[in-house]
């Protein structure tokens, strides 16, 4: 485990040394633009999330994934690898992020709007989201459909928006956000906070464990 | 001596191409030429050895064990060279060096760089700036720096020169002295095998056509040269291929004593080189 995460960070450690160093930088002083804290998660979560997958993505690039597969460890333990390492540095981004925005001049957030339970849970609710629901499709399908996916997301939220305008879908996308927000009041309501916390937590959890064993059940079946 | 390899009933199939019932073993401390034309089958064989293809059915014992079951056990006493050899385009050799050698409890560093300087390969050269031959080299180098008990090697003389080639072919020669290692060489480049090979395995359109030793090969096949009058029905059945021509005939065959007899005096008769045998079957149909 310790060598294929070893692997992977010789591998990246340019490409994460600068291209990270700039991302940081870039991020910070874009989200010390943002006023509100739910924007700035939403943002630097998904943000944090694209540098992991840019990595990996770099494997596919120069088509290494056969000689990966030839050093001896399972494909279970590249693919628990590859989530490790994703976490730690989306977590690591986050963080860096985060702190960026709080030491960026003009800054409009203070640290306590930033680093609070709720705001962290909102983050690693966030992340996990986008972790688990993308990382079995970009193992399956690799870099161009990882990003065919994502821009036909995009695609599609444009002309659900314009149809939804012009009043030719019957879609109420304010009363779909209200419903979600709904449903996670009347959770924490019923649960109290910590029960609420808990029961988030958990679902985080059951939802990597479904996306790992997803992923590990795709790459096992991937012919190189 | 224990087998290194034992296939069984090997089957993949890719929809267009299928890898049928293929069957055949290497035991400890031979050097096994796996031959064939472009696209019989011969890397998708080496992939499933290494697990990097998904079999349909069959059997796949390295060392004596399953190659899936036991992957991690087996990996680390294999080298491997790939046709195309793949690593990370932007990293130097000492970098790729230390993202492969952790994997590995016997790397031997000493033997790496002198590997390295043998086959006049920079250390500190990033991959991308070395010609396809120099990559070969690099791979072969990973490859037989760790003592692995199992070099598999696929068409690895492709684009090395010839110089290069035959001090390959002597190294790989010496590796297997110790009666413990052993090699499984695919390639198109029959003469190369004609110089180490101990045992010859011949795909053709996924399926094993034979599996044998190679002085046993040599022995048995023959090129027999003879007037037209001679290609009757009775000796068409007879030859495994056929090459007609305005004059005469050249037909291979895989019987060359019953060919001896059948032709004594009537036809010149020549030991088949392996070149000889995948031309004629693959090209030379028994009724050209």
């Amino acid at each position: 485990m310790r060598n294929l995460i070893l692997k992977d960070l010789i591998l990246n450690k340019k490409f994460l040394s600068y291209v990270g160093l700039f991302y940081i930088l870039y991020v910070g002083v874009f989200g010390s633009r943002i006023d509100n804290p739910k924007v700035d998660i939403i943002f630097i979560t998904f943000l944090s999330f694209i540098l992991p997958v840019m990595i990996y993505t770099r494997e596919d690039k120069f088509k290494a994934t056969v000689v990966s597969c030839s050093l001896p460890a399972t494909r279970r333990q590249i693919i628990l690898a590859r989530y490790i390492l994703g976490w730690l540095l989306m977590l690591i981004i986050y963080v860096l992020d985060m702190m960026a925005i709080l030491v960026a001049p003009g800054h409009k957030l203070g640290a306590a709007d930033l680093f609070n339970a709720r705001t962290i849970f909102l983050a690693l609710a966030l992340m996990t989201l986008y972790f688990s629901i993308l990382m079995p499709f970009l193992i399956r399908f690799g870099m161009v459909g990882f990003f065919v996916f994502l821009i036909s997301l995009q695609v599609l939220g444009v002309i659900t928006l314009t149809l939804a305008s012009k009043k030719m879908l019957n879609l109420d996308i304010k009363a779909w956000v209200a419903a979600i927000n709904n449903a996670f009041m009347s959770l924490n309501a019923r649960l109290g906070t910590p029960g609420y916390y808990a029961f988030l937590l958990a679902m985080m959890l059951l939802l990597s464990l479904g996306s790992f064993v997803c992923s590990v059940f795709i790459f096992k079946r991937k012919d190189l | 001596m224990p087998n290194v390899l034992e296939i069984e009933n090997l089957n993949k199939d890719y929809g267009d191409f299928k890898l049928k019932d293929v069957s055949f073993a290497l035991p400890q401390g031979y050097i096994m030429g796996l031959i064939g034309p472009n696209g019989a089958g011969k890397t998708t064989i080496i992939k499933l050895i290494l697990n990097l293809l998904r079999r349909d059915g069959g059997d796949i014992k390295v060392f004596g064990v399953d190659n899936v079951n036991d992957e991690v056990t087996i990996k680390s006493r294999i080298g491997f060279v790939h046709d195309t050899p793949f690593f990370y385009e932007s990293l130097t050799l000492n970098s790729l060096r230390a993202t492969v050698a952790p994997f590995y409890k016997d790397w031997d560093d000493g033997l790496f760089y002198r590997l390295l300087r043998e086959f006049d390969l920079p250390a500190r050269k990033l991959f991308r700036k070395l010609s396809r031959g120099m990559k070969m080299k690099f791979a072969l180098a990973v490859a037989l720096s760790h003592h692995a008990d199992f070099i598999i090697l696929d068409e690895p003389t492709s684009g090395l020169d010839p110089v290069f080639r035959r001090e390959l072919l002597a190294r790989l020669s010496a590796l297997i002295q110790d009666e413990k290692k052993s090699v499984l060489f695919s390639t198109h480049i029959t003469s190369d095998l004609e110089r180490i090979a101990d045992y010859i395995t011949f795909i053709h359109n996924g399926r094993i056509v034979f599996s044998a030793a190679k002085d046993e090969v040599l022995e048995k096949w023959a090129v027999v040269k003879a007037g037209n009058n001679f290609l009757n029905d009775d000796n068409r059945k007879f030859f495994k291929g056929i090459r007609k021509r305005e004059f005469g005939f050249e037909a291979l065959t895989s019987d060359a004593t019953e060919a001896r007899r059948r032709f004594a005096g009537k036809a010149v008769i020549e030991k088949a080189s392996l070149e000889d045998i995948m031309y004629y079957m693959t090209r030379g149909g028994n009724h050209a």
